[in-house]
């Protein structure tokens, strides 16, 4: 869990926010602080993600709650926009504009005069990597050239907060190595990023660090690997690799910590479960140095973002 | 084994080749324009002309045994002309080609509100639904596909059009119990058929095109019916301004003319009387000659008055006048009328009297300019998106 | 061999988007890869013989594809991108009619759309109207249409896209079981490699309308002998220095460490180290190309 921090440190604060739309739930007593850095924002279909990242920049008013962002209340706030980019979901341009003009225009609205438009939208352009097209009408862009700009377009201000919703659908995976560099540069410059995302190992790539919603609710919020840790209810799953793998669960079934062991014998090896990570990871070196029972592998499938989401959202 | 496999299945039955494959999509079209409540009390509403129709060629084939059955409605039918029931036989071909006239235009208006509640879905809720490549990548060809949605406009115009002109066709012939029947009228049953199909194909084509050139059916509703009533009003206020014109011109020639009747000195001799008088009938008799002459002037010109064509509708008419055969008919019944007042008479209930031929090139030439727009709209996905 | 291209060619005006591609795809699970603009949705259209092409031949299960189209489509099902739905049906009237589509009479489509709704997974909501579904149910709706008639080969253009996280598993799971134990082959276009890697043996990838590399997947992807990814609970950093007093080169790569020791040396170095500065091994493995970098590497050579 984020530990108790500065006040500035949290960017992005929810406090006890609800919103519904007639009797429908979008979220339901939301408090959350996200810190600088990037973030994941995870959660099945109608989980309330889209509902949250309109919140969070003033699209939408809370029913219950306050949420603020830089430390200033967000709603009815429009001044508050120079400071915040978002990268939406849907894909709507104007379609007979260049993507220079377009993001030329972003950044005009944005408040910058015209030579610091014209040389932050340059800028823009060429971080996402699509000065060769730049001149053409967006009608004509490829998927993954309209996620482009629509990414240029969030950052042309040179936002503190930059909210993303699913920023890679479409693009390729040369497009996307691109994309996500630029995304970690910005957490890596202090920028607060929020990724909403239903690929789970692309957030995966980028942090370590989510928020997990699930019908409307905050479900967990940090590090994927101490989340991991607080799941009590499904213990933890190892595979250990080891030439002489009988011999190692004849000696791992005398560990008390150790709650079941199964043989694999397809990979050579032995999965076990248990409920002290701690202590049993720490006892695994002198194992190994042990002569007969070197351990080759060690690695759990259970560790992942995906595995986490699985035990915490699936019914 | 007791224990079965519920996983994926193969299958190995036979698939029937794609020549086939416009009946499934006329099926399936006809199949949802029916799930409508609002359609099927349409479908419905079609068919009162056609128990009409069935009705008087029923009747008249009782009257023409001289059955003591239509004994009691007999006053009724005296709204038809007296020589008619006189001699029920000899007006047979008469009366029957008259009742299919007003059935079939009846049946048109109907047909063309029809049209307008199925025909803008069909294709434009494929484009708006993305549902061509669904279609397309599956062994059959775009032609099946139009085939398919065309079949669908047939369908219901040959359930309300050629199914009751053919049901009342029969009726009229077990009601009469004579043969010969079929030799007169074999002309009204196959023209029938042939107009439906040719106004469903026509109108078919049309309103395909303009439904697969926009994704909300709304539009092409719009389009359809703004087809219908503006081009209707536009011919009609023509028509109207032309025989407006004409009779005004008929109206100063009769202003003169008594004018010039009545334009002497009065007389005061009774011999200056005598050759007043002369001179009146005089007058009186050019005028009249004049004035017929005028009158078959007016008649010929609307032989070529191409005004009514303007009207989508109108022309759909005059392909079923042809096809059916009513001029003879009408002019057997204005034959009955006083001479002067025949050609009033035609021009009224007749019908546009222009050439038939052009409606049939103006309908051809619709129907080609709509394969064209549809080949256009519906390629087969060969674009780079 | 599933299916073989020689010397194919295909212009739009002045874009090539096919530039005299040969290749030949051999049965089983196929990923199509390959930057936007590469081709594969040509390639595929042009499998389907939706699409005319300029010069050269083709074959897809022995059919050709100038000639024979309306065969190959008959055992080719093909599920595409974008979302598509009949109009106005239920699910279930929607797989039997494109099941009727194919050449199926009335009654074995039904039948068909029944078994095959059942596999993948949409029970009840089979009743309903297609507009009611959520995108997940869309997608199995489409893969069940696409192989009501039971074809030899499925095309599917990004099957996965814009699912949650239960309903990609879902998607890959009907894939794998359809490639792996079905007997169907399948080509599966995709840009998310993991999903790829999850379900196919062997890749084709394309780049500017030509072959940049096809193969195994297995064979392609590098195999380090000296090579381990790494990754400790309580402080990586220092631990990586040890690493490099002992002679081993560290690079760090998302929160893992990949080392490579020195020569003779194997994972022994690493238990020792650890039991040395009491940290706990969290992830061993040996370094393992990626899908990613063989696909990268396979584009930049261009």
């Amino acid at each position: 869990m984020n530990s108790v921090a500065p006040p500035l440190s949290s960017v992005v604060v929810f406090h006890e926010v609800s919103k519904w739309y007639g009797n429908v739930i979008g979220v339901n007593k939301l408090s959350l602080r996200i810190p600088p850095g990037v973030t994941g924002l995870l959660g099945p279909n109608g989980a309330g993600k889209s509902t949250l990242l309109q919140l969070a920049t003033g699209q939408l008013r809370p029913s219950q709650g306050t949420v603020s962002v830089l430390d200033q209340r967000v709603w009815a706030n429009p001044g508050l926009n120079r400071f915040i980019g978002l990268c939406p979901e849907q894909d709507a341009f104007y379609e007979w504009m260049s993507g220079w003009d377009f993001i030329f225009t972003c950044a005009s609205l944005a408040g910058m005069k015209r030579p610091q438009a014209r040389e932050a939208a340059a800028k823009a352009i060429e971080s996402v990597g699509m000065t060769r097209h730049m001149n053409r009408a967006i009608g004509g862009y490829s998927k993954g050239m309209r996620q482009r700009t629509k990414m240029a377009q969030a950052l042309v201000h040179d936002p503190q907060v930059v909210f993303l919703d699913e920023p890679l659908t479409g693009t390729d995976p040369v497009a996307r190595r691109d994309l996500m560099e630029i995304i970690q540069r910005m957490g890596a410059a202090g920028k607060s990023v929020v990724v909403s995302s239903h690929v789970l190992h692309e957030v995966e790539s980028l942090t370590p660090n989510v928020v997990l919603l699930n019908h409307g609710r905050l479900v967990a919020e940090g590090n994927v690997r101490e989340i991991r840790d607080l799941i009590d209810k499904h213990p933890h799953r190892i595979v250990l690799v080891c030439r002489e793998y009988r011999k190692l669960a004849a000696k791992l079934v005398a560990w008390d910590d150790v709650e079941g062991i199964e043989i694999l014998p397809q990979r050579n090896g032995i999965l076990v479960e248990t409920r002290a990570p701690e202590v049993f990871y720490s006892r695994l070196p002198a194992i190994s140095n042990e002569a007969e029972t070197e351990i080759q592998e060690v690695y759990s499938d259970d560790d992942s973002l995906e595995a986490v989401f699985k035990y915490l959202v699936s019914r | 084994m007791p224990i079965f496999d519920q996983g994926y299945q193969h299958w190995n039955g036979q698939t029937s080749g794609h020549a086939w494959r416009w009946f499934t999509i006329a099926r399936q079209g006809v199949r949802s324009a029916l799930k409508g409540r609002l359609m099927r009390i349409a479908l419905l509403a079609a068919w009162s002309p056609a128990i009409a129709l069935a009705a008087m060629l029923c009747v008249w084939g009782l009257l023409e045994r001289g059955s003591t059955v239509i004994a009691s409605i007999r006053p009724m039918l005296e709204f038809l002309y007296p020589q008619l029931i006189a001699d029920p036989k000899h007006f047979r071909v008469v009366v029957w080609t008259l009742s299919y006239d007003y059935f079939t235009i009846v049946e048109m208006q109907i047909s063309m509100i029809l049209i307008l509640l199925v025909g803008p879905n069909l294709i434009s809720q494929d484009l708006r639904f993305n549902a061509l490549p669904l279609y397309l990548s599956r062994p059959m060809r775009r032609i099946d596909y139009f085939l398919g949605k065309l079949g669908v406009i047939v369908g219901f115009l040959a359930m309300i059009v050629v199914l009751p002109a053919t049901a009342a066709w029969v009726l009229g012939l077990l009601f009469s119990l004579d043969i010969s029947l079929i030799h007169d009228t074999f002309r009204l049953l196959v023209g029938s058929i042939a107009w439906g199909l040719a106004v469903s194909v026509s109108a078919g084509l049309l309103v395909l095109a303009m439904s697969s050139l926009t994704r909300n059916s709304r539009y092409v509703a719009l389009i359809w019916l703004g087809l219908w009533f503006i081009s209707w009003v536009t011919s009609t206020a023509m028509t109207d301004i032309n025989r407006n014109r004409q009779r005004n011109r008929i109206r100063t020639d009769q202003f003169r003319a008594y004018q010039e009747e009545n334009s002497t000195v009065a007389p005061k001799t009774p011999d200056e009387m005598r050759q007043e008088i002369r001179r009146r009938q005089n007058v009186r008799q050019q005028g009249y000659l004049h004035m017929q002459q005028l009158q078959s002037d007016v008649w010929e010109a609307t032989k070529t008055d191409w005004r009514p064509m303007i009207s989508y509708t109108t022309n759909l008419t005059r392909l079923e006048q042809q096809f059916l055969g009513t001029q003879p008919a009408w002019e057997t019944v204005a034959s009955f009328l006083p001479p002067e007042q025949q050609g009033a008479y035609l021009m009224r209930m007749s019908g546009p009297q222009y050439p038939w031929i052009w409606s049939a090139e103006l309908l051809a030439g619709l129907s080609v300019v709509s394969i064209g727009v549809l080949q256009l709209r519906i390629r087969s996905l060969d674009r780079l998106r | 061999m599933l299916f073989q291209f020689e010397d194919v060619t295909k212009t739009y005006g002045a874009i090539t988007a096919l530039d005299n591609l040969s290749l030949s795809a051999p049965e089983g699970a196929i990923g199509l890869l390959g930057p936007n603009g590469s081709g594969k949705t040509t390639m595929i259209r042009s499998l389907l013989g939706l699409i005319p092409i300029d010069h050269g031949s083709g074959q897809v299960l022995g059919l050709d594809i100038r000639t024979r189209q309306l065969e190959i489509r008959r055992q080719v099902g093909f599920a595409p991108e974008d979302e598509c739905l009949f109009p106005n049906m239920e699910g279930v009237e929607f797989v039997a009619y494109a099941g009727e589509l194919v050449g199926m009479s009335r009654k074995d489509g039904m039948q068909r759309a029944h078994e095959v709704l059942d596999y993948v997974g949409l029970g009840e909501a089979r009743y309903r109207r297609c507009e009611t579904y959520s995108t997940g149910m869309k997608q199995r709706l489409k893969l069940a249409s696409a192989i009501v008639h039971d074809p030899k080969l499925l095309i599917l253009d990004e099957p996965t896209n814009g699912m949650d996280p239960a309903g990609r598993d879902e998607v890959l799971e009907l894939s794998r079981d359809l490639a792996h134990n079905k007997g169907m082959s399948l080509l599966f276009s995709s840009h998310l490699l993991p999903d790829v890697e999850a379900v196919c043996e062997h890749i084709i990838v394309l780049g500017g309308g030509k072959l940049l590399t096809q193969g195994k997947i297995a064979e392609m992807k590098q195999a380090h002998r000296l090579g381990f990814e790494l990754r400790v609970k309580i402080d990586q950093a220092a631990f990586a220095e040890k690493l490099k007093t002992l002679g081993c080169t560290i690079r760090t790569k998302d929160d893992r460490l990949i080392v490579e020791v020195p020569e003779g040396r194997g994972q022994q170095l690493l238990w020792q180290a650890a039991a040395d500065q009491q940290e706990q091994i969290r992830f061993l493995r040996p370094q393992r190309g990626t899908l990613e970098e063989v696909f990268l590497s396979a584009v930049e050579k261009n």
